[in-house]
């Protein structure tokens, strides 16, 4: 079927011969989709795809950038945006205190607003979101919550490396200072027996627990291996011991401020302008474990023998710090050629992008180009991403009754909503942030409580729909009564007040536009499919469909100056289960 | 006036407390399964408070030996994190502790401190309380020859165990939600959940049917599009094709879940707001004034909410009733010692605080609460803090408690030799979190008989005949 036929068919207002041309426009689309991300398949074919893509692949689609995606389809629009730079926060930050004015962690979630709303590289935002809630550092410690600027800049590191090699942003993020006073690497020292003093495990519990391999030994399509195949269950085998933990521990030792004179250890500081805190670690001879040989992570074709770093000789000449680098690198090279390191990372990114229950097949596929990008290239991000979002299962719209998705988590319904309808700020600043975090919402950028975000991979919320069909949903973790209510009111505000038509809106406030929604608003039919397009990527369902219509066919058109049918429809489509649900 | 409060007010300005009925009548009610167990005969109240201190509290530095012999090894072995005699609280217990050691506590525990040494008091300590699988020692621990829990070192998965404890168990549901799955109490309210939380989502109360539900330490909102405000037409005509939406054919299991917890959220709100507007308390409201001051003391405002809660309980029509509270910070890898003092400061306050508000409501008898964390910390340090240990040692508080005393086994706190050093400093428990659970749960009315239901694995532990401890009575 041509496309041109397909915009004929769709300038009708028959819903049933729509969806139906849809499918067949679907089922031709498909046999250019292949089970290989490979030849990627050239589309969009309507407007229900670009949509529902530009819900993975950035903060939310706009009208316009849905034509765009349709006129020259996901290659050309993935190529372009793999190719953008990151918009940075820290210099945002900058911007601010240049005014000036006082810069603390609601200039930085203002940045990240700013960026997610208007920055041109979409993409890259969303991936170092992503990334942002696997490699989690948080403001919410004491050890880094007095340094917005810094975590701005560590927020930078993963945007501009989210395309990058994910070997070098372990590093990065390993180096980071941030990282090293959030997890305790930083300072952390060799062992003193005299004062019964053992190298801090922090970091190296967490980056083998979250970052990297994982608690349990996987396949490579993210399954659990089975320990005891004979046993009925899956009985899961631990990827690594306490010995391992202990051995890591000793290998991050000797890192502190950059450039820190060599005997300067425990009078360092980041220096008169702070700048440490923007330069990765210095490592230091003296306080680096060499001595005693250490356990590392241990599987079939690691290159240390039985996964084990040797001790090395201590260098005679403090100078010399290169052994202690060394040190790090076969340490993170023994993490990153861990097989579990590709289902683990592509299973998380598929769940931050896509859906909460990716089917084996499809983490095993990422997984795979996690593995090898096509060019024998391990860790390729850039290629990971693509996989991801041009997969068959994340372009094909699911059919019903299927558990493909996710529940928006709270950021990404509001950016959502903010981009469709081109939220802007009298004073361009987007700081009501400052209102709407903490109280309307439980998220805010690099800002959860632990390292282990805002909800863990494997949450599954209790009863029989998800935890009992044995279904993931890590988002509901944060669902809890008081954001469920606070969170609906904040849509259902966005909807019916913070909309540049409301003439009692104070002048400094953020506002949505809905002047577009309001002319379509005499045709109820066209209205609801254009915000079906635009929120829903086309899955809303007949039932929801009839009902609203047969609402807002009775609004009066002229209610609340002829806002009324946009505001209601509006409101009652975010907070309705189907909108919340991404498909 | 912030834009938001101007439209909450607005809307609230009519609402009636009329419940939100057509949603109402579908809402997947706490206790969907008919629940097996009674406890507790009518016209008798017991509640339960579990106060959860995340990251791993290091209580080797809250329970303190003071003695000099004892003092000494302490002393040595915690070297840079050690506190110092003199700074120590005089425990003046009704029992010997089993090591022989006098003890103190914090610095920064004056309140609790004072509870425990009363005449009768009502604050215990259990000593060296942990996650087993079966009773283990150095040996067994270093030749692998006795099972233990999984991932002991690990926040979440002790959060788990801690919460749960079954410790061999890999479900997602915790004691105090099995709790309220298989039982019910005698005049119970059906409508609302058995488990509230003040601090979100956690392991200990979620269940396989019962969801628990979430209280602010400011009280409860209502959502506002679901108000019953009658006469304001345009806003009923939305709120009835929301409940439509919510109500309608959904395909999606994770539609249907969004809209179950939406309608929970609603239900919930109703009964709870209704109570919460009634009259407070005031000597009960004066005990928590310290919570709002200097910033404000979580823990304190949390605890002050339970205690309003529970001051309503014959209106919420509830006869038992399960709390979760929980602060964090307690991970102290690093500057432990700085660290350590504002938390203690506001466990004692708290504690002491929240007891003072039951004798208040004439509960004191009625209402324990307990200490809970995933575990305990290293004894020795990493310079300047402590890394993941095991055995910790906990407080329980309550007019039921037989207080002033210890109970459990004090571990050697040598760094050397030390039998009870699982390998790095980590000390091996000599009570299961299993024992200190069911000997709470059986306070609260889960019969002998049925505590192999919830507890499976208790019989593997010492303790009276029926494996519980003596905290709550024999």
């Amino acid at each position: 079927m041509s496309h041109t036929t397909v915009k004929k068919i769709r300038s009708t207002t028959a819903a049933i011969v729509l969806t139906t041309m849809i499918a067949a426009t679907a089922n031709a689309g498909d046999l250019l989709f292949t089970a290989s991300f490979d030849e990627s398949p050239e589309g969009p074919y309507n407007d229900y795809e670009a949509a529902r893509f530009l819900t993975q692949t950035t903060f939310g689609p706009t009208l316009a950038e849905i034509q765009r995606l349709r006129r020259i389809g996901y290659n050309a629009w993935l190529s372009e945006q793999l190719a953008l730079p990151f918009s940075g926060h820290q210099p945002y930050l900058d911007q601010i205190a240049a005014i000036p004015e006082d810069v603390y962690h609601n200039i930085r979630y203002e940045a990240w607003t700013q960026r997610a709303l208007t920055a041109p590289d979409q993409l890259r935002q969303r991936v170092a979101f992503a990334l942002s809630e696997i490699l989690v550092t948080s403001d919410q410690s004491g050890a880094v919550g007095g340094e917005p600027l810094a975590l701005a800049h560590y927020y930078d590191l993963l945007g501009s490396n989210a395309f990058g090699n994910y070997r070098q942003l372990l590093e990065l993020v390993t180096l980071d200072p941030v990282m090293g006073h959030y997890l305790s690497m930083f300072g952390n020292e060799k062992p003193d027996l005299a004062s019964n003093r053992r190298p801090d495990e922090n970091y190296a519990r967490e980056i083998m627990q979250l970052f990297s391999v994982g608690l349990e030994q996987l396949n490579l399509d993210g399954t659990p291996v089975d320990g005891d195949p004979l046993t009925v269950g899956v009985q899961p085998v631990a990827s690594y011991s306490q010995d391992t933990i202990r051995g890591f521990a000793h290998v991050f030792t000797g890192w502190t401020w950059f450039n820190c004179p060599i005997d300067n250890w425990g009078g360092c500081g980041p220096g008169a302008t702070g700048a440490g805190w923007f330069s990765p670690m210095s490592p230091n001879v003296e306080f680096h474990a060499f001595e005693d040989s250490k356990q590392l992570l241990n599987y079939s074709g690691v290159a240390l023998l039985g996964g084990i770093l040797p001790a090395t000789p201590r260098p005679a000449n403090p100078a010399n710090v290169q052994p202690v680098r060394d040190d790090l690198t076969a340490a993170l090279n023994n993490i990153f050629n861990h097989p579990n390191v590709g289902p683990f990372v592509s299973r998380r990114l598929i769940q931050r992008l896509v859906s909460s229950n990716p089917s084996p097949a499809y983490v095993q596929r990422v997984a795979s180009v996690f593995n090898n990008n096509g060019s024998g290239v391990r860790g390729d991000l850039r290629a990971v991403v693509r996989a991801i979002v041009l997969d068959s299962e994340a372009r094909a719209r699911p059919v019903v009754a299927s558990s493909a998705g996710k529940l928006r988590e709270p950021l990404l319904r509001w950016t959502q909503v903010w981009r469709a309808f081109a939220a802007t700020n009298p004073n361009n600043r987007f700081n009501d942030w400052y209102v709407w975090y903490p109280y309307y919402t439980p998220q805010a950028s690099l800002h959860s409580a632990t390292v282990f975000n805002f909800f863990l991979p494997d949450y599954a919320a209790p009863g029989a729909d998800v935890a009992q069909a044995g279904l993931f949903s890590p988002e509901f973790q944060i669902e809890t009564d008081t954001f469920v209510t606070r969170f609906t009111n904040f849509l259902t505000t966005t909807a019916t007040w913070w909309f540049s038509g409301n003439p009692s809106l104070d002048p400094n406030d953020s506002r949505i536009n809905i002047e577009r929604e309001k002319a379509l608003s005499a045709n109820v039919e066209a209205l609801l499919e254009h915000l079906d397009v635009l929120l829903m990527g086309g899955t809303m369902s007949p039932f929801m469909r009839t009902t609203l219509k047969n609402h807002l066919s009775q609004v009066p058109l002229a209610d609340d100056n002829g806002y009324r049918r946009s505001t209601d429809a509006l409101s009652l489509i975010l907070t309705s289960p189907e909108f919340s649900i991404e498909k | 006036m912030k834009r938001r409060d101007f439209v909450r007010r607005s809307l609230c300005a009519a609402v009636s407390s009329a419940a939100f009925t057509s949603i109402a009548t579908k809402l997947n009610l706490a206790h969907a399964a008919t629940p097996q167990i009674i406890l507790g005969g009518a016209g008798s109240y017991r509640a339960l408070v579990c106060v959860f201190l995340y990251g791993g509290n290091d209580s080797f530095n809250m329970v303190v030996p003071r003695d000099t012999p004892h003092y000494n090894i302490y002393n040595a072995t915690r070297a840079a994190i050690a506190l110092p005699q003199n700074s120590l609280l005089t425990l003046t217990a009704q029992n010997a502790a089993f090591d022989g050691a006098l003890y103190g506590l914090h610095p920064s525990m004056p309140e609790l401190a004072a509870l425990f040494n009363q005449p009768t008091s009502p604050v215990a300590i259990t000593a060296n309380v942990g996650p087993l699988l079966y009773p283990i020692n150095q040996a067994q621990y270093q030749n692998s020859s006795v099972p233990t829990p999984a991932q002991l070192f690990s926040h979440s998965d002790q959060q788990l165990f801690w919460q749960t404890p079954s410790a061999d168990a890999s479900g997602r549901t915790g004691w105090g939600g099995r709790l309220a799955d298989l039982t019910t109490a005698i005049g119970q309210n059906p409508n609302l959940s058995m488990n509230i939380s003040l601090d979100g989502e956690n392991v200990f109360e979620a269940g396989e049917t019962v969801i628990p539900y979430f209280v602010s330490p400011n009280g409860v909102e209502n959502i506002d599009i679901v108000q019953d405000i009658p006469g304001w037409t345009e806003h009923q005509q939305r709120r009835a094709v929301l409940n439509a939406l919510m109500n309608g054919p959904l395909s999606h299991p994770l539609e249907r879940a969004y809209a179950a917890q939406f309608k929970r959220t609603v239900g919930n709100f109703e009964q709870v707001d209704a109570a919460l507007q009634l009259p407070p308390n005031a000597p009960m409201e004066a005990r928590f004034a310290y919570a709002d001051a200097n910033g404000g003391d979580y823990l304190g405002q949390q605890l002050r909410m339970v205690a309003r809660l529970i001051n309503r309980r014959t209106e919420l029509s509830m006869t038992r009733q399960i709390f979760f509270v929980g602060i964090g910070g307690f991970d102290n890898h690093d500057t432990q010692l700085q660290d350590q003092a504002p938390l203690f400061a506001s466990v004692s306050k708290g504690l002491t605080a929240f007891y003072q508000a039951m004798t208040d409501l004439s509960l004191a008898d009625s209402v324990t609460a307990f200490t809970a964390s995933e575990f305990g910390r290293t004894l020795t340090n990493n310079g300047d803090g402590t890394d993941h240990g095991w055995g910790g040692h906990h407080l329980v508080v309550g007019g039921a408690v037989q207080g002033g005393r210890y109970y459990g086994n004090f571990p050697s706190l040598a760094a050397s030799n030390n039998p009870d050093n699982a390998n790095y400093g980590q000390i091996i428990p000599t009570t299961s979190a299993d024992q200190y659970a069911w000997t709470l749960a059986r306070w609260y009315g889960l019969a002998d008989t049925d505590r192999d239901l919830i507890f499976p694995n208790v019989s593997r532990f010492g303790g009276s005949n029926h494996h519980h401890l003596d905290f709550l009575g024999a």
